[in-house]
């Protein structure tokens, strides 16, 4: 009788003070959590294969750069379009830093840059050119194709919304 | 007491003059929105759309931007101030080259920086396809201009913000 009850209180619970604040405080709670610290993201694209599959799910971690800036190797989110659309990019190089793809190759201040991440890179060539203050050079994993079918490039450490969280 | 009289009469008007103002300025926000509106209605398109149908949205399009107009879009070659039946053409030919697309605007915001001028700031989200079979997915954020003229708000300047620049 007793496990009944439980089972019909646990179901439809009373709508008593306790229980609106209660959910009253989950609902505000999931929403500064999954509103503002860990976005919910699902990655569409093969720009980061093979380290981030496309339709993989993941959280943004707004926290993440709160009190230091990205470093070189770091996956980052970056706000693309409004507040909904992102990119999910490699920090490869840093403000005043010089950056060139020589036959598939990411040099850094002219020197190769060792990328484990990276699979069977295109020959992509791209002139050396100076990162400007206040940004960081991205990439993603993914260099099979042309260069001109991928997006990359310096973004400015404003758009830089956190890391993923895995 | 009469001192007491004018200075309520004052706070009224005050009163008065900042609802007028904020009334105003959000039917000008509607306007605008719906300039936009109907000109992400204009470029989309529909599978088996009829000449007669196309024709109809390019008239449209034409009503809606300002002559010329300056277009900052890189994506699309396009960079300068371009005549309006210019941009009708551009417009024209792309959706030519498309089976289906749907064009929407999202996070819009509208201010007004002087007299007969607005600024939106929006994501556009293109999605359809191309009579090749290939899909598209685009999404970007744009900052056009708006002038007021003969009571009709027109485009006077479109650019895609660049977020990555190689």
């Amino acid at each position: 009788m007793n496990i009944k009850r439980s089972i019909r209180q646990f179901f439809l619970p009373s709508l008593t003070p306790a229980f609106l604040f209660r959910v009253g405080f989950i609902t505000l709670l999931a929403y500064l959590i999954f509103g503002h610290l860990l976005i919910p993201l699902r990655i569409q694209g093969y720009s980061m294969e093979p380290t981030y599959q496309n339709g993989a799910i993941n959280f943004c971690w707004r926290l993440r750069y709160l009190f230091s800036p990205p470093k070189r190797g770091d996956v980052v989110v970056i706000r693309f379009a409004g507040q909904h659309v992102t990119l999910l990019k490699r920090v490869v190089a840093l403000e005043n830093e010089e950056v060139e793809f020589r036959e598939g190759r990411l040099l850094v201040n002219g020197t190769p840059l060792e990328e484990p991440y990276v699979r069977s890179p295109y020959r992509w060539n791209l002139p050396p050119r100076k990162v400007e203050p206040q940004t960081v050079y991205v990439v993603g994993d993914n260099r099979s194709g042309s260069i001109e079918n991928h997006f990359f490039g310096q973004v400015s450490l404003k758009r830089i919304l956190g890391s993923p969280l895995w | 007491m009469v001192k007491m009289k004018s200075f309520l009469i004052l706070l009224i008007l005050i009163a008065a003059g900042m609802g007028a103002f904020f009334i105003l300025s959000q039917n000008e926000e509607k306007r605008v929105k719906k300039q936009l509106s109907l000109l992400a209605k204009a470029i989309s398109k529909e599978a088996g759309e009829t000449v007669f149908k196309m024709d109809q949205k390019m008239k449209t399009i034409g009503s809606l931007i300002d002559d010329p107009c300056d277009l900052q879009i890189p994506a699309y070659s396009l960079s300068g101030s371009f005549p309006r039946d210019e941009i009708v053409g551009y417009a024209a030919r792309g959706r030519l080259h498309a089976s289906e697309l749907r064009l929407t605007f999202h996070d819009l915001r509208v201010s007004f920086p002087g007299q007969d001028e607005a600024d939106a700031h929006l994501t556009a989200r293109l999605t359809g396809r191309w009579k090749t079979g290939e899909t598209v997915h685009e999404a970007h954020e744009i900052r056009c201009h708006l002038r007021k003229v003969e009571k009709k708000w027109l485009l006077s300047r479109v650019e895609v913000v660049e977020v990555l620049k190689r």
